[in-house]
């Protein structure tokens, strides 16, 4: 990205000086850019620091074998990611990995939808709801873990209140069957705030006319949800269909938390395979493969939602 | 214009996360650091030599009374200011401290779980504590020799043993009673613990399970137990003992037999599933939930505090699968050392040896004793008055003790030595759940797992240059 706005500034600069070729109008094209560049150098500096050489790096070390405290120790080649494939820890991740956004992100996005359609409404205390819906927000990714481990937990949660009226316990976190779904909850919780705020922002900004002129032409609330609110929204709903895509995919503290990637490798999502075989295994390189396969399949997710789905959307 | 600045957002976000990809630990939560915040002690006199300590003791231990032994040892001297820092899990600790070797900013003692002694060896960055044994002439008759046998490799004292415990039987003895079963007489085989389970179980009018017979959470430590009190080798050169381990040989008859017992009750719904959490198996077992449970010696102190004589506690020996196995073979020393890191100052070492000799004395082993329910390391730990009386208000921990120098002293009791035990325990875990949800047979799972260890072990073998 800075090179194309390098590129913008190059070409900007160029418009600016005009058509000559002379020696002295090059040499200002030249002062244009070293001096954008200083603008640039804060942000380029970090974006180099912290993304570029950890990216490089990262495709180095996947193609060693390293020690448990990461030193490299053998130049392997491909063989991690040829392991990657032979193993089926990573296609395990993969699969859960795109199950959890399933579970995810339409879910998150139509709680978030009626709510923010109940915070829009013109009532007398509506902020304090608006506040109680968004609440979420506040609350840090660890602490809800934390709060829903002991909500799902066998002997004093939820499990205690069913007790009580004779329901047989419900393995939460301790079945594959149920512990993706009880962990995507936590996150569908947790993501709620933050989308309901989004929205009901988007909301407010729909002109006012639009619903007026539709009054007049005889539309009901449905009606104009569908073909007003629905199609503004387009743009919000596109954002956040991407933003949440990224963030479940990158899923990490609930499980890290509640499920350590069991039972049965049934919670086991890509990033948190990542953490377990770089921390815990010590093994660097085959960590930094899956990392690498990780960027490349979130790359390609996100082009795809571009080219496909953005030609849908509607811009103000 | 609005596009643009979209698809900005959007690469903007591909490359946040490529980064937190890369590093993840920028994304480890601090969570696992709970309650046990050590106040800071007071302002250190001049010219002493001061050194950290790395602790994993979480709760009471971590909070109250390592900082307590630690203000005992500054108060004793005036050369060395030692203070304690809880680095969450062992894991967590080990993960820092790899870390932590690239910046030096290491300390000068830690304390590291059993199962990370080999890789703290191959590591070589730590000083043996046998070096300052012979510089001292320090007398470790008095320690315990089983104890003491973990943790040297190649002949040498490696780590200075600190908390040690081994897994026993808790039981409610108030459920034994109203059973028909004999309190005083707890069950000491798989077989017997078998069919005590199944007359403890108790299951209401709709069939669900109210109390379960035996619970145990799915934990490796376990299954390593069960296979050295059962005589079997959880590595290839008897343990990796008499020489590297290049192989994994748990998936023997021994480890066989004892997913097939685990899997007999766990069929006949007598075993609750608490996952591989021991600390929800404690609250189910304190809830009345489930008669019998497995666990640490270490836990007994809190399992009393916390039950408060709402019922009576039993503790028992570790099941063994016969009787005779309780003559030829015991359990293995676990729980964590000491370790003195040679990345830090002389001096520095010189003080971390200081303290190491300190928390050893009878007196401060006997506190460290009666505050959680590991062992002392030394027998005459058990004369001090303090742990006299403790004895005489717990005696549930006498099974502990007794187990303890029940078990002969030899290369199954010592315990596998393979530098990638965290991995090993973690791989077992998962062939337990396997074998629990009924996706493999305990011989399958465990030939499975035990391949895979084997690969890590030739994988840590070459990457540490211990073989060509």
């Amino acid at each position: 990205m800075p090179q194309s706005q390098m590129q913008n500034i190059l070409s900007a600069s160029r418009t600016q000086t005009g058509f000559s070729n002379t020696a002295g109008k090059r040499k200002r094209a030249i002062k244009n850019f070293l001096e954008a560049m200083l603008y640039l150098s804060p942000a380029l500096i970090l974006f180099i620091a912290f993304v570029f050489i950890p990216l490089i790096r990262s495709f180095q070390i996947s193609a060693y074998i390293t020690d448990p405290i990461g030193r490299l120790a053998k130049f392997v080649g491909l063989l991690n990611y040829q392991r990657l494939f032979e193993t089926p820890n990573f296609i395990n991740s993969l699969k859960k990995s795109f199950i959890f956004v399933l579970y995810n992100v339409p879910t998150t996005i139509a709680i978030s939808l009626g709510l923010a359609l109940l915070g829009d409404l013109r009532l007398k205390g509506i902020p304090f709801f608006r506040m109680v819906f968004s609440v979420a927000i506040a609350i840090s990714g660890a602490t809800a873990s934390l709060m829903f481990k002991y909500i799902y937990h066998p002997t004093v949660g939820i499990n205690y209140l069913l007790s009580l009226v004779g329901i047989p316990n419900i393995p939460w976190l301790v079945s594959s069957n149920t512990a993706l779904i009880s962990v995507a909850l936590t996150s569908v919780w947790l993501q709620i705030g933050m989308n309901t705020v989004i929205i009901l922002a988007a909301m407010q900004t729909i002109p006012e006319e639009l619903y007026e002129s539709a009054m007049i032409d005889g539309a009901n609330a449905w009606n104009k949800f569908v073909h007003i609110t629905l199609p503004m929204l387009s743009s919000t709903f596109f954002f956040l269909l991407v933003v949440n895509t990224l963030a479940s995919f990158q899923t990490f503290t609930p499980i890290h938390i509640m499920t350590s990637g069991g039972p049965l490798e049934s919670t086991n999502l890509l990033v948190y395979s990542i953490y377990r075989e770089f921390y815990f295994n010590g093994k660097f390189g085959f960590a930094a493969a899956q990392s690498i396969m990780l960027f490349f399949i979130m790359l390609i997710l996100t082009i795809f939602q571009f080219v496909f789905l953005e030609r849908k959307v509607h811009y103000e | 214009m609005n596009k643009r600045v979209l698809f900005f957002l959007g690469v903007l976000i591909i490359f946040t996360m490529i980064l937190s990809a890369c590093q993840p630990a920028a994304e480890t939560p601090a969570v696992e650091e709970p309650a046990a915040e050590v106040e800071l002690p007071p302002a250190e006199p001049a010219e002493t030599v001061k050194i950290d300590f790395w602790h994993s003791m979480g709760g009471d231990l971590g909070g109250v009374a390592i900082p307590q032994m630690a203000d005992d040892f500054n108060a004793s001297q005036s050369q060395c200011f030692v203070e304690p820092i809880y680095q969450g899990s062992y894991d967590d600790a080990l993960n820092k401290l790899r870390a932590s070797l690239q910046s030096q900013d290491v300390p000068a003692v830690m304390q590291l779980y059993d199962i990370g002694t080999r890789l703290m060896v191959d590591l070589g960055m730590t000083t043996p504590v046998q070096e300052f044994i012979d510089k001292d002439n320090y007398d470790v008759s008095d320690l315990e020799p089983n104890v003491l046998a973990y943790y040297t490799v190649d002949g040498i004292q490696a780590s200075m043993p600190f908390n040690t415990s081994t897994p026993m039987l808790y039981y409610n003895k108030d459920m034994f009673r109203a059973a028909g079963l004999d309190p005083e007489q707890p069950p000491r085989t798989f077989e017997e613990i078998w069919e005590a389970a199944r007359v403890l179980n108790q299951v209401d009018a709709s069939g669900n399970v109210v109390v379960s017979g035996i619970s145990m959470s799915i934990y490796g430590w376990f299954f390593e137990q069960y296979l050295a009190v059962s005589g079997g080798y959880y590595a290839n050169n008897a343990n990796g003992r008499d020489a590297l381990a290049t192989e994994a040989t748990f998936n023997s008859p021994e480890g066989v037999a004892i997913l097939e017992w685990w899997k007999g009750m766990w069929d006949e719904g007598l075993m609750g599933n608490y996952g591989r959490v021991n600390a929800d198996v404690r609250t189910a077992f304190y809830a009345e939930q489930t008669a019998m449970f497995v666990d640490s010696t270490a836990v007994l102190r809190g399992a009393m505090d916390t039950v408060d004589g709402k019922f009576e506690i039993g503790t028992a020996y570790l099941p063994r699968p016969n009787e005779a196995a309780f003559d030829t073979s015991g359990t293995i020393i676990g729980g964590g050392s000491l370790w003195i890191i040679n990345a830090s100052l002389p001096e520095e070492q010189a003080c971390a040896w200081e303290f190491i000799k300190y928390q050893a004395s009878p007196e401060q082993q006997a506190y460290w004793h009666t505050m959680s329910g590991y062992f002392p390391i030394r027998d005459t730990a058990y004369e001090v008055p303090l742990a006299i009386e403790w004895r005489d208000q717990y005696p549930q921990f006498k099974t502990a003790v007794d187990q303890l120098h029940l078990a002969p002293n030899n290369r199954v009791t010592q315990g596998g030595l393979i530098g990638v035990f965290p991995t090993a325990r973690q791989t077992i875990e998962g062939a337990i759940e396997e074998v629990l949800a009924g996706v493999a047979t305990p011989q399958e799972a465990l030939d499975k797992a035990a391949q895979i260890v084997t690969d890590a072990i030739e994988e840590y073998n070459i990457s540490m240059g211990l073989v060509d």
